[in-house]
């Protein structure tokens, strides 16, 4: 049995509030731990404002730890980020190019993909126009399958499981439940339970930049309701 | 992973160059016809209006300008780039010495065209090609190192204190006039003359001129030092972004 890939023991993480001399920080994160295994799908609860997507970025090596030990064997980590780094005034395929080098792609690993990131877009001519002309359907199109196309050893998702017109939705939904399924080692955030029910096979519960719990993804979820939070018929989508 | 950085700074720099380009109706010519402009309103002012050039102030004055403007662009799109990108940067792990990079690349390719028809304008105004051109590539060679290292000090320091943006184009516009680019430092008195020599752009644009003018080769010895100093400052502008990274993620968005 190898030791966890990510393991956090009382992460705190400070942002500057305003741009002033003097001003005083905000603990986002102040007392996170956690352990992520191989192969895990660890769904991280807890309400707006809790330090979720400050955790998720944390993991990714975005966000420095102020307090607290961060430890990460060599995997690679990556933000499902839909439309990185667009350039309005480049064609689909340009961006293709640019936002998959970004997410750390070789530039020929980019271009022996794009037929498919071409496929799944269904973008067909306006492939080659600038994406300055695209309507905020076909933007979401390009950016989920260029984003799809990075295979990190941890992947990170931050509430977003399917995008796009209800077609697409289901299509991107589906994909991404592959990818997932595949024995991919994820974090999902998410404040919608059956969500994270469905993907997950481990949760932790953060509440006030805290951890408070971590462990099966049901007992977590019970608890987290019995602290008074939203019940299961919340919005799945 | 360095490959991969190589790629993502030319893709970026294309990437950039393009936009540019469909940004206005005339695109590219933009690149030759701004500088032209700017030249232009020099010449006027300096020659016509204040009658202070020489028989050679046209040469003198179009190859300080296209050494300066090469420098002076650089520095202030790259100083801006990292707080520019500060979106992608809470995005995205990169070494973000990549926003400079792309910058200072895409502000090279213009100066090289320009440079292009300033050889072309030199050698019809009867400055022709000479042997000391070879020394040419030694003294942009300097010229980049130097520009990288004042735009990754600027591109470091910037996102922490935005409001230097206010000082930099006055900062700017004094060292122009400090740098001997529009007029010769020829009148400046003897003790005070030792001062400006300190400045890097001086050596560069004196070299620049005496190859282009003079087929005069370089002081080798005070180019060395330029490089020198050159290449501390740019280390240190690079150490500068990778240590302050952790911080520009956690400034208010």
């Amino acid at each position: 049995m190898s030791g966890p890939i990510i393991s956090m023991e009382n992460v705190g993480v400070a942002f500057n509030a305003q741009l002033r001399v003097g001003s005083p920080r905000f603990w986002a994160l102040e007392d996170v731990s956690l352990e992520l295994h191989r192969g895990e799908r660890l769904g991280v609860v807890g309400r707006n404002g809790s330090g979720k997507s400050t955790l998720l970025r944390t993991i990714a090596g975005i966000i420095t730890p102020d307090r607290g030990r961060l430890m990460r064997a060599p995997v690679s980590c990556q933000l499902l980020s839909l439309a990185l780094g667009f350039v309005r005034h480049l064609s689909g395929r340009d961006n293709a190019i640019l936002s998959g080098l970004m997410l750390g792609l070789r530039r020929r690993e980019i271009i022996r993909r794009l037929p498919a990131i071409l496929d799944f877009s269904e973008l067909g001519d306006f492939f080659d126009q600038p994406i300055s002309s695209y309507s905020t359907g076909m933007l979401m199109r390009l950016g989920f399958s260029v984003a799809m196309q990075v295979e990190p050893d941890v992947l990170l998702i931050d509430e977003v499981l399917a995008v796009g017109d209800s077609e697409f939705q289901q299509k991107s939904g589906a994909a991404l439940r592959e990818r997932i399924h595949s024995g991919a080692t994820i974090v999902f955030v998410s404040h919608g339970d059956s969500q994270v029910q469905q993907v997950c096979n481990r949760a932790l519960w953060i509440e006030h930049g805290r951890s408070v719990m971590q462990g099966p993804v049901d007992a977590v979820l019970a608890a987290y309701h019995a602290a008074g939070h939203a019940g299961p018929a919340d919005a799945g989508r | 992973m360095r490959l991969h950085l190589v790629e993502l700074i030319l893709f970026s720099t294309y990437a950039e160059l393009r936009a540019e380009r469909a940004r206005s109706y005339l695109g590219l010519l933009w690149w030759i016809i701004e500088p032209a402009m700017n030249m232009a309103t020099y010449y006027f002012v300096f020659a016509v209006i204040l009658k202070s050039g020489g028989p050679d102030y046209i040469p003198f004055l179009l190859i300080g300008l296209t050494l300066w403007q090469w420098f002076k662009s650089s520095v202030s799109h790259g100083g801006y780039s990292i707080w520019q990108q500060l979106p992608l940067v809470r995005q995205v792990k990169l070494p973000l010495q990549v926003f400079p990079s792309v910058q200072i690349l895409a502000d090279t390719v213009k100066f090289l065209c320009i440079l292009g028809l300033l050889l072309v304008v030199l050698w019809s105004l009867g400055y022709p090609p000479n042997i000391t051109y070879i020394a040419l590539l030694p003294v942009l060679l300097v010229e980049l190192i130097f520009t990288a290292a004042a735009s990754y000090v600027m591109a470091a320091v910037v996102p922490l204190v935005p409001d230097l943006r206010f000082v930099i184009e006055q900062v700017l516009q004094i060292l122009m006039l400090l740098s001997g680019v529009v007029f010769s430092l020829d009148g400046v008195p003897q003790g005070l003359r030792r001062w400006f020599e300190l400045n890097p752009i001086v050596e560069l644009i004196d070299a620049g001129r005496g190859i282009l003018m003079h087929a005069q080769w370089p002081n080798w010895a005070a180019l060395g030092r330029v490089a020198l100093i050159s290449l501390a400052l740019y280390a240190l502008g690079s150490l500068l972004i990778t240590r302050l990274t952790p911080r520009y993620v956690k400034l208010p968005a």
